[in-house]
């Protein structure tokens, strides 16, 4: 009996230190030591013994087993060892050589300083408005306190669809919407498109400005003041301030023209500025009470103030963009830079 | 802290049920952490009377009682040597519940018992085990017992913020509660006789540790009586979770649930040398405290010592070896304030929480000492009889001057918005005892009663008068505006997002059109772009309308950038288009448009470019629908000019078209002289929002069992779609098929012409069990039988 498990030994001993892959190894365990083999066939025997010689029966064919066992454990190790040496030396890599790209896509160089524009303002309990490109004069002119006989509504300058129908020309027609729906307070910025009758190299006819306007009790000219320094420190950088220059817009009263700090030259003087060290922003002020009462809101009671600053402007200066008419010229080379 | 409702209306005149003052008390800042009504569990015990008594025939000790429970005779084993024919006594019922026990019918040596005849400690009155509960001769037969002996009470158990040690009695949330609700509080009233004999005489008092002990108070009583409290004390501690132990201990708790400042009363006979020490622990010195632990001290610890051992860790705990007793004739009264750090470390230390260590660690006040050791001997001589020595021993080293803080209702105005006048404002802080001593403009001068130690700014009042006015009064100023389209400006960005991270490049283009660009798409004449906003002064005919679609300037970028060489290429663009018919001004919609072109990805050595196609393009738009919430949506064969007849889709989302996308078709891309295959897509935004809000997804539990994957695989003519095939194979087992997905699609000249042949894989599980194979080998059966009755597939 002895003879017969070591024969079994041997024969499993050798078959399997021949085979070089994990499968076939699979294929002798179950040969060898699964439920059909001759190892277990063998141990049915157990029962025709005699009972005393059953336990070192059992005994035997275990150990033999286990010696199985780990003869097939030791040549798995070995064949995985081995296939994982196979795998180094097959899988070359040229660190080099360049990885799967997901091509770049980009935003307008326009929609990212918008973006950053609202996100400024929304950080600071702002409300983004919407309102109509086409727009009547009521909105445009009337509502601003614009006079009939003001230049601005030569057709020269305005996109006419109909007598009363015109392109809007400043975003602040969403101002007097807003005025019109809401009650104070309100705080808003108004991003869109307007609509100018010229076209150079210096303007486009149609452009993007962002406009605020809040109205409460107790707004003040220095909270106008504040509010505009903290979005041009956070647009562009710490060192960035404003100064005014007393102005005239309809709709304001004080009016002011907003210069800023060159964010070029940060003052000093540069073709960008001029030399000046100053750079124009946009327009600002208090809003008159005229606009108030026309939409009755209680002048009295309530203060308020508006600027209006140009969006496509702020981009060529942030990303140094030379010309106005490369914004609108979508070239891939060029949207790809941002 | 618990305090119970009968306790409080005892110093303030409340009429609200349970529900409002825990309100009152919520928002008035003390949180009351849970509610419980006392009495509730005595609710089935009921008055009986034994009409019959005779002795157990097995047992001495046990005797057979006859017990009227006011309905009915029943038969009670009773095992207590004091129960007696014609006594009232407490009696459960079977089914009656004493704590936890539940009364049962039992047999006892072979007689039944019927219910329980009750001792004082197994209804929670007292500790007294000694027999039966024996109730006056006048107790109404069968009523309750609880409200009979008026046990019927409140608890509230109170959360006691830190910074508030004078709500740790019910006088001081009384107090909150009558400045809170306007109504008088009412003081217990002290008035106290002594005898001839001085306390000198007796008693000496000796602080050697004034840096922790900030005042002692002793007095003393001779010829007390120690008994058991009477009936109104028992149950004003019970209500507040307090055990009975003996008139003098009691009325020691029962001051301190007053107050909020515990005292102690020592065995004078017990005292040696005739002293109380307030001194420093030796090392090793050891005590054998009340809870029957023996504790060993250190040096810094600070004790009450008579003149050889100690008899109390000072704040903390009482010694046994001084501790009243039922012998005890002469007492010593403590009332102390001690350091509050030192006393939270020896009880952190020592593993020692008591109802004094949790008030001494709260830093209480050294005046209330003297009033709470005037109460507390009133109440002794009043249910403990003996006589009162002349005086007190008091150790007071350093009484603190009265803090006075002034306040300007100015200031109060501008913090809280709250436009009083001074007379209310003086009224608020009156009503929590603060005095006003002085009135200028704008400047109020209170004098802070002592027991609040917690107001010492300006700011400290301001906190206490809104706390009294209300936080929920204070008057709000609607600031929000709401004047935003979130969804719509959210969304804007969402789908720029996605395009950018797909690979698409944003062009912004002038709103301005050539009315020829429409001719070019050929859209038809009755089409709504053709409703377009002229422009009376246009800068050139090329300028002359506002666009009613994005692709013209699209495609004039593709141009420009071709011929720049740049040919592959993904662009978008998401803005406004316009309308104009009737409408005064003009309708503005939101489009957003898109071009592909060349290859679908950049140059990789490692595989083959691949052109665009038609399901690049459909994939990117599934993308944006799925991104806007839509998923149920229909593509149908689009009858716009501009596509490639069969290569155009239009996307259909409840019945309305919402977009459209394919293949530019190649006649019309050559009149823009482009040669590339061009696929677009455009989608109106405003419709989709206009159609659909938004929605936030719901969770839905995640399946527990493991589901089954199969593939199937069949030729099939090419009349039928996808989507109707897919929804033969889901219709026959909804539940189980979770998933069907195309695999693979094989047209050749193998399969005969106007068939392919498609792979799925599907995906089965269930929510309740696992799916045996034989279930799946089934249902496969009865997927494949109807696909061959409804489109006459051939396996493979
Ligand atoms: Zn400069």
């Amino acid at each position: 009996m002895k003879e017969e498990l070591n024969k079994i030994l041997e024969s499993a001993k050798s078959e399997i230190n021949k085979t070089g892959s994990i499968h076939e190894l699979q294929q002798l365990k179950s040969r060898f030591i699964g439920k059909k083999s001759g190892l277990m066939s063998f141990m049915k025997q157990i029962s025709s013994l005699p009972k005393e010689e059953r336990p070192a029966f059992g005994q035997l064919v275990n150990e033999t087993k286990q010696k199985i066992t780990n003869i097939i454990l030791n040549c798995e190790a070995e064949i995985k060892e081995s296939d994982y040496k196979k795998t180094l030396k097959s899988e070359f890599i040229d660190l080099t050589m360049p990885g799967r790209k997901h091509e770049k896509g980009s935003l307008h160089p326009i929609t990212l300083v918008w973006r950053e524009i609202e996100d400024i303002f929304l950080s600071m309990g702002f409300d983004v408005a919407e309102g109509p490109d086409v727009e009547d004069e009521f909105h445009n002119f009337d509502a601003l306190n614009t006079p009939p006989d003001h230049p601005a509504r030569n057709l020269s300058d305005t996109f006419y669809i109909e007598n009363d129908v015109l392109l809007r020309a400043q975003t602040s027609t969403v101002q007097v919407r807003v005025m019109e729906k809401h009650k104070p307070p309100i705080k808003i910025i108004s991003p869109g498109r307007c609509y100018r009758n010229e076209n150079d190299a210096s303007h486009s006819p149609a452009f993007h400005q962002v406009e605020a306007l809040v109205v409460d009790e107790g707004v003040t000219f220095a909270d106008l003041r504040d509010i505009l320094n903290i979005f041009l420190k956070k647009m562009f950088s710490e060192n960035i301030s404003s100064r005014f220059r007393p102005h005239f817009f309809p709709f304001t009263e004080p009016s002011a023209e907003i210069d800023i700090i060159c964010v070029n030259c940060l003052g000093k003087g540069c073709n960008i500025c001029k030399g000046s060290g100053w750079l124009e922003m946009g327009g600002a002020g208090m809003v008159d009470p005229n606009v108030f009462d026309m939409l009755e809101i209680d002048s009295e009671k309530y203060t308020g103030y508006a600027f209006g600053l140009g969006i496509d402007r702020i981009a060529m200066l942030k990303f140094k963009i030379p010309d106005m008419r490369m914004l609108f010229a979508n070239d891939v080379r060029f949207l790809k830079q941002f | 802290m618990r305090i119970s409702y009968n306790w409080l209306k005892q110093y303030i005149d409340i009429n609200l049920n349970s529900k409002e003052l825990e309100e009152k008390l919520t928002f008035s800042g003390i949180e009351v952490e849970s509610i419980e009504k006392i009495g509730e569990e005595l609710k089935h015990i009921i008055i009986g009377k034994i009409v019959e008594k005779t002795s157990h025939p097995q047992a001495d000790k046990l005797s057979i009682c006859r017990v009227d429970d006011g309905t009915d005779i029943k038969q009670v084993i009773c095992g207590a040597p004091n129960c007696a024919k014609n006594q009232k006594i407490a009696f459960a019922p079977v089914g009656s519940k004493l704590g936890e026990f539940k009364i049962k019918k039992v047999k006892l040596r072979g007689e039944e018992s019927y219910g329980m005849i009750c001792s004082e400690q197994e209804l929670g009155i007292s500790d007294n085990h000694d027999g039966i509960m024996i109730l006056p001769d006048d107790a109404p037969l069968g009523k309750g017992l609880a409200s009979y002996l008026n046990l019927e009470d409140t608890s509230f158990e109170l959360e006691i913020t830190p910074n508030r040690p004078d709500l740790l009695g019910i006088i001081g949330v009384a107090r909150d509660l009558s400045a809170l609700l306007k109504l008088p509080l009412n003081l217990p009233k002290i008035s106290l006789k002594s005898g001839k004999k001085k306390i000198e005489e007796a008693l000496a008092l000796e602080n050697e540790a004034s840096e922790l002990c900030s005042r002692y108070v002793a007095r003393m009583i001779e010829g007390v009586t120690i008994c058991e409290s009477p009936a109104w004390l028992k149950k004003r501690l019970l209500a507040v979770g307090l055990r009975p132990i003996n008139n003098v201990v009691d009325i020691t708790n029962f001051v301190m649930m007053e107050y909020g400042h515990p005292l102690h009363a020592f065995d004078y006979q017990n005292l040696d040398g005739k002293k109380i020490i307030v001194r420093r622990a030796k090392n090793e010195e050891k005590i054998p405290a009340l809870d029957e632990e023996t504790y060993t001290l250190e040096q810094p610890d600070l004790i009450i010592a008579d003149a050889s051992k100690p008899i109390a860790i000072a704040g903390i705990i009482g010694g046994v070896n001084s501790h009243i007793t039922s012998q005890t004739t002469d007492i010593v009264l403590e009332a102390a304030n001690f350091n509050y750090a030192n006393i939270r470390r020896i009880s952190r230390k020592l593993k020692i929480s008591t109802d004094s260590s949790y008030r001494f660690e709260r830093n209480l006040s050294d005046e209330t000492a003297e009033i709470i050791s005037k109460r507390a001997a009133q109440l002794i001589l009043e249910i403990a009889g003996g006589t009162l020595l002349q005086g007190t021993l008091d150790s007071f080293p350093n009484p603190q001057k009265t803090n006075i803080v002034t306040l300007r209702p100015s200031r109060v105005e501008k913090l809280l918005t709250i436009k009083e006048d001074d007379k209310t404002l003086i009224s608020y802080l009156e009503g929590l005892e603060l005095r006003l001593q002085k009135q200028e403009k704008d400047k109020l001068y209170f004098e802070i009663p002592f027991f609040r130690k917690d107001l010492t700014r300006e700011i400290d009042l301001i906190e206490e008068i809104i706390r009294l006015h209300g936080y929920n009064n204070v008057e709000t100023f609607h600031k929000s505006q709401n004047i935003m389209n979130k969804r719509s400006f959210y969304a804007r960005r969402k789908l720029q997002d996605i395009l950018v991270s797909s690979g698409f490049s944003e062009v912004i283009n002038w709103s301005f059109a050539d009315p020829k660009d429409l001719d070019s798409l050929n859209i038809p004449e009755s089409d709504e772009r053709r409703n377009v906003a002229k422009i009376k002064n246009p800068l050139g005919n090329d300028f002359a309308i506002m666009r009613s679609t994005l692709l013209p300037g699209i495609f004039k970028n593709t141009i420009l950038n071709i011929y720049h060489g740049q040919k592959e290429l993904k662009l978008f663009e998401l803005n406004k288009v316009f309308f104009r018919k009737d409408e005064k001004l003009a309708t503005e919609k939101y489009n957003l448009t898109g071009l592909l072109t060349g290859n679908l990805n950049p140059i990789f050595w490692k595989e083959k470019p691949k052109e665009i196609d038609f399901y690049d393009v459909k994939g990117i738009v599934e993308e944006l629908l799925t991104s806007l919430d839509l998923v149920d949506v229909d593509y149908v064969t689009s009858k716009e000019n501009y596509f490639q007849p069969g290569s155009g889709a239009n996307i259909i989302f409840r019945k309305n078209c919402i977009g459209n996308f394919g293949k530019l078709d190649p006649k019309i891309a050559q009149t823009y002289s482009l040669e590339q295959t061009i696929f677009i897509f455009e989608l109106s935004i405003d419709d989709i929002f206009s159609l659909q809000e938004k929605r936030y997804p719901t969770y839905k539990s995640i399946a527990k069992f493991p589901p089954v994957l199969r593939d199937l695989s069949f030729v099939i003519s090419k009349e039928f779609m996808l989507k109707d095939i897919k929804n033969i194979i889901f219709k026959t087992n909804p539940k189980i098929i979770k998933n069907v997905v195309l695999f693979d699609e094989f047209i050749s000249n193998k399969i005969k012409e106007g068939y392919r042949s498609l792979t799925f894989s599907l995906v089965f599980s269930s929510e309740t069990k696992t799916l045996t194979d034989e279930f799946i080998n089934n249902l496969l059966k009865t997927i494949i039988a109807n696909l061959e009755k409804s489109c006459n597939i051939e396996m493979r």
